[in-house]
């Protein structure tokens, strides 16, 4: 977030009586946050429809705000600030609209409440409907959206009688992750997400970056792995750090119960990654507590076995193995492929490893196009 | 000759200006409906992705995925045609694998049915015909026309018989001299779209003429303009673009070149909607004739000024008549309406400077080109200015277009002019703007035609679509009908319209919601109140005009409605 005194600024809005001062194109939203979150009162708008890495939709109405001069109340989220503008952001009248909102979007699901395993934005819906009390059984009548519980995949659950057509998920796949494999079929009380020709998602474009999932205001979308764990006891912990698989850098939230792992999600202010990962970032870590995982170096003996051993015992005994090559056959018998999965700093210590260690430059980058 | 192959369609299509929907369209014309393979072959002609197509595709109505798809017949069941006989023919065609279809624009002339590309009408199984929509009666009253002035001569619908009557004068005129004189003239009319909305026509082609172009870095004022004409026509009980453009196409024609001259834009779409495919090979008729004659295509007349235009026709969708919609349609993105700002002015098609104008606002600005503001402004009653084409249909003596002065009685258009209730029965209620204002009735049937004396009783004349029901209809039923098709066409992008829509109908259908008259009304009226103030279009924020109208005069329709579903 920028400093809201930068010189960028282009005016000034009042809302709630205090003058806020805007950069060109944001919204009366992302103004009114913005200042929120350095004044300490945070902006209280709600939003339902809303992913700040997104365009602007204007789906869901949550955010809507009266504007001095307008008939009906704006959709804060879509309407780019102008110089003079006076919002008042939850009046009466406003608030009664969004309490009306959410007891209608609450009657069309069959479950409000869902585990916060789902994903990263998966009791938004939840919260909101705490907040305004929305749980009031009005408007009772037709449910929407179909279950495709049927989906094979490992990764997603589709669980789309929780879905409230807000869309995000369709926006995240096409503005972030670029993929466009999902979209909306049918219109009116009929959307439905689906891919093409209502098929699975391994058959899609669909690459398991889940961030859809993440994005998903309600569980709807649903992350299947985590979603293991429902039963084991404890809160869910959130500890940041990066993912280990590749040189991005992507910053990582892992989630753990007691000393169980029990899923990874991005984390939405990650400086490389803004909230997206790929498959092996979101969903490969089984390998972190399987029990066949190698806790301490081995080394294969005269039987042929691998038998457990000290780190001091396995380096020297893979230094005389290089050494070993080198006399035998020559310097150039030794190369190196650094892994794309190493940071710079690994990389730049490999190559130096081969090129001062054996006086040959026979390096190489496993992601070398 | 052999069927186009997949690959003859796309590369026909693919370089065209709009191309998505016709290549649809191309495909459907030969299959009768879109296969699989008629979907990749698109996807990947046009360069959309699958998933993406897949859910535009399934948004229309009449695109249909599987077989027969378009070579079963659609019957009619809208607000007036149900009454027609439209429920029975649907019952005794549905062996035909007919399917019901809402208001398809022939209120005049129940029932339509639409098979393949042609429309018949009639009511009884075997009495169908094709027939050219019926022109508008003589005026009533004897009073003087604007766009039905000359629509009764014979011939009028070809070049010759529309230069006759003066047609194509203003445009010649106008394109001798600086568009600035045209906007004049216009602006001095009083003008005022006749979509619905009555934004005022001048103030709308000014403002692209002055929209600098949105592309970054990109400061001149040429760029590529449009002229979107807005033929969709989707309102239940509007059908008067259907006559205009079926016996006077080159008004239409004439008032798209003079918005593009004036406005500085050099393309020009007409967005008509799929139930009128006989007014399409009409209108491709007329740009020919126009075309062939120099008055349409490059330097006109030698004015430096080009201007083309292209027939699109839509798919079944209403929502599409809304201009946000029509433009994502026409670009073939999924059709949801835009936010709002921007507006078309400054970002319409492809994001560039759009003018959408509504087919009736064009053709009277062909008549104001040729005989003057002074003249226009005079045809209206008192100050109000010009003329409004209304569609009048249902339990009337007389259902037709009318081109009424505005500030005309309604009684005297519904007693006088069209001949009144049926013998022995009285006029309950009338809708308003097609079904989007809701209904009038009782002493608010004594409004005059004009968005002043309308809105005053919280209604509004909009398109001018009337739609009368007699002492012998049901209001809760007709109230039912008109919030199913709204909840029909809604297009899904916002909750208060997505979600209301489908409550109002399961109330009004006594489906769903409280059995006591407090609690109910409590429900319908928060619903209600949450559309109209926070939905993303004009479309939600309609709707529920119904609910408060029938509330308002039919408290004890209402009541016993609410009583019956209770038991
Ligand atoms: C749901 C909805 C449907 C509409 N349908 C039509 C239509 O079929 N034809 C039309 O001309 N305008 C329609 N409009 C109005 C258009 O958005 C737009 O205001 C109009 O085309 C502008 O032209 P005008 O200024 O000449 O009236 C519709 C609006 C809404 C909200
Ligand atoms: S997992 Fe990623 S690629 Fe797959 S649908 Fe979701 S956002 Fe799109
Ligand atoms: S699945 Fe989730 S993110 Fe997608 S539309 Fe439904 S509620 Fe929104
Ligand atoms: S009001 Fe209805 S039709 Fe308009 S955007 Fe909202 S859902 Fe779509
Ligand atoms: S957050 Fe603005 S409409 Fe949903």
């Amino acid at each position: 977030m920028s400093d809201p005194s930068s010189e960028t600024t282009v005016g000034s809005i009042e809302v709630d009586g205090k003058n806020l001062n805007f950069t060109a194109g944001e919204t009366i939203l992302e103004v009114t946050r913005r200042h929120g979150a350095v004044s300490g009162e945070p902006c209280k708008i709600p939003t339902l429809c809303y992913d700040e890495r997104l365009d602007p939709f204007g789906g869901c109405r949550m955010c809507v705000v009266e504007l001095e001069g307008s008939h009906n109340p704006v959709a804060s989220c879509a309407r780019a600030a102008e110089d003079g503008m006076v919002i008042r952001s939850s009046t009466e009248a406003v608030e009664k609209h969004r309490k009306t909102l959410l007891e209608m979007v609450c009657s069309e699901n069959r479950q409000v409440d869902v585990d916060p395993l789902s994903g990263y934005a998966s009791q938004e819906l939840k919260e909101l409907a705490d907040r305004y009390d929305a749980r009031s059984g009005r408007f009772a009548g037709k449910k929407s959206g179909k279950s495709r519980e049927d989906d094979p995949n490992p990764f997603i659950l589709r669980d789309y009688d929780q879905c409230i057509s807000c869309y995000r998920c369709v926006r995240v796949c096409a503005e972030q992750e670029g993929d466009y494999a999902i979209s909306v079929k049918g219109r009116g009380f009929d959307t439905q997400i689906t891919v093409e020709f209502d098929g699975h998602l391994k058959d899609s474009a669909c690459t398991f970056c889940g961030q859809c999932v993440q994005t998903c205001p309600t569980g709807a979308l649903a992350d299947r792995k985590a979603l293991r764990h429902t039963e084991v006891p404890g809160e869910i912990e959130k500890t940041r750090t990066i993912c280990t698989y590749c040189g991005v850098g992507c910053s990582v939230d892992i989630l753990t119960k007691g000393d169980s792992m029990v899923g990874v999600q991005p984390a939405m202010d990650g400086p490389a990654n803004h909230g997206a990962l790929c498959v092996k970032g979101q969903f490969a870590y089984d390998f972190v507590q399987h029990d066949e995982r190698l806790k301490t170096p081995m080394i294969r003996g005269e039987d042929g076995e691998l038998h457990p051993t000290s780190w001091d015992v396995a380096l020297d005994k893979a230094a005389q193995g290089f050494l070993d090559a080198r006399d035998k056959h020559g310097r150039h018998s030794v190369y190196a492929v650094a892994s794309g999965r190493a940071p710079h700093e690994a990389g730049y210590t490999t190559q130096k490893f081969i090129r001062s260690g054996f006086w040959s430059n026979h390096i190489d980058n496993c992601s070398r196009a | 000759m052999p069927l186009p192959t997949d690959q003859d369609l796309v590369t026909d299509w693919k370089s065209r200006p709009a191309p998505l929907l016709p290549l649809l369209h191309a495909f459907n014309d030969r299959d009768g409906y879109l296969s699989d393979e008629a979907l990749r072959a698109v996807s990947q002609g046009l360069r959309i992705p699958l998933a993406d197509l897949f859910g535009t595709v399934t948004f229309y109505h009449h695109f249909s995925r599987f077989p027969p798809g378009t070579n079963a017949p659609r019957v009619c069941t809208g607000q007036v045609c149900r009454f027609a006989g439209g429920l029975e023919l649907l019952e005794t065609m549905r062996k035909d694998g007919a399917t019901p279809m809402p208001c398809a624009g022939r209120c005049d002339e129940p029932v339509p049915v639409l098979t393949g590309r042609s429309v018949q009408v009639g009511v009884t199984v075997g009495e169908f015909e094709s027939r050219p929509s019926p022109l508008p009666v003589a005026n009533p009253g004897g009073l003087e026309e604007c766009v039905f002035a000359a629509i009764r001569n014979p011939g009028n619908d070809t070049l010759e018989g529309y230069r006759r009557a003066g047609g194509y004068s203003g445009y010649e005129g106008a394109l001798g001299s600086d568009p600035e004189n045209l906007l004049t003239v216009i602006t001095d009319s009083g003008l005022a779209g006749r979509g619905g909305a009555g934004f005022p026509t001048g103030v709308k082609w000014r403002a692209v003429r002055e929209a600098l172009n949105p592309r970054p870095g990109d400061d001149t004022r040429a760029g590529p303009k449009s002229v979107v004409c807005n033929a969709d026509e989707g309102e239940p009980g509007c059908f008067k673009d259907r006559v205009l453009m079926d016996h006077d196409p080159h008004a239409v024609l004439e008032g798209m070149a003079l918005a593009g001259y004036a406005a500085g834009a050099e393309i020009g779409f007409i967005y008509l909607r799929y139930e009128y495919p006989e007014t399409a090979d009409i209108l491709d008729r007329a740009i020919t004739e126009a075309e062939n004659a120099g008055l349409l295509g490059e330097n006109i007349l030698g004015s430096g000024f080009s201007f083309r235009i292209h027939v699109r026709r839509g798919a079944g969708a209403y929502i599409c008549g809304e201009e946000g919609s029509l433009l994502n349609s026409l670009e073939g993105k999924h059709p949801f309406p835009r936010e709002r700002p921007p507006f078309p002015v400054t970002h319409g098609f492809e994001n560039r400077p759009t003018v959408v104008n509504n087919v009736e606002t064009l053709a009277s600005a062909a008549a104001i080109a040729r005989r003057g503001a002074e003249w226009y402004r005079g045809l209206g009653a008192g100050d109000l200015a010009g003329t409004k084409i209304i569609s009048l249909s249902g339990d009337i003596m007389r259902p037709g277009n009318y081109e009424v002065p505005f500030g005309f009685p309604l009684q005297t258009l519904l007693n006088d002019w069209a001949g009144g209730p049926r013998p022995g029965r009285h006029i309950q209620a009338v809708t308003m703007a097609g079904i989007s204002g809701g209904f009038l009735a009782k002493e608010d049937l004594d409004v005059t035609l004009d968005e002043p004396s309308v809105r005053s009783k919280g209604s509004m004349l909009g398109a001018g679509g009337i739609m009368v029901f007699d002492d012998s209809r049901d209001m809760l039923e007709v109230a039912h009908s008109c919030m199913e098709f709204f909840a029909h066409e809604s297009c899904g992008k916002c909750f208060p319209c997505r979600i209301g829509t489908q409550r109002l109908t399961e109330r009004l259908a006594g489906a769903a919601g409280p059995g006591v008259l407090a609690g109910w009304s409590d429900e319908v009226e928060d619903i209600g109140s949450v559309m109209k103030a926070t939905s993303a279009c004009g479309l939600g924020m309609a709707a529920p005009l119904i609910t408060e109208s029938l509330m308002r005069y039919f408290p004890e329709q209402v009541a016993a409605h609410v009583e019956a579903t209770n038991s």
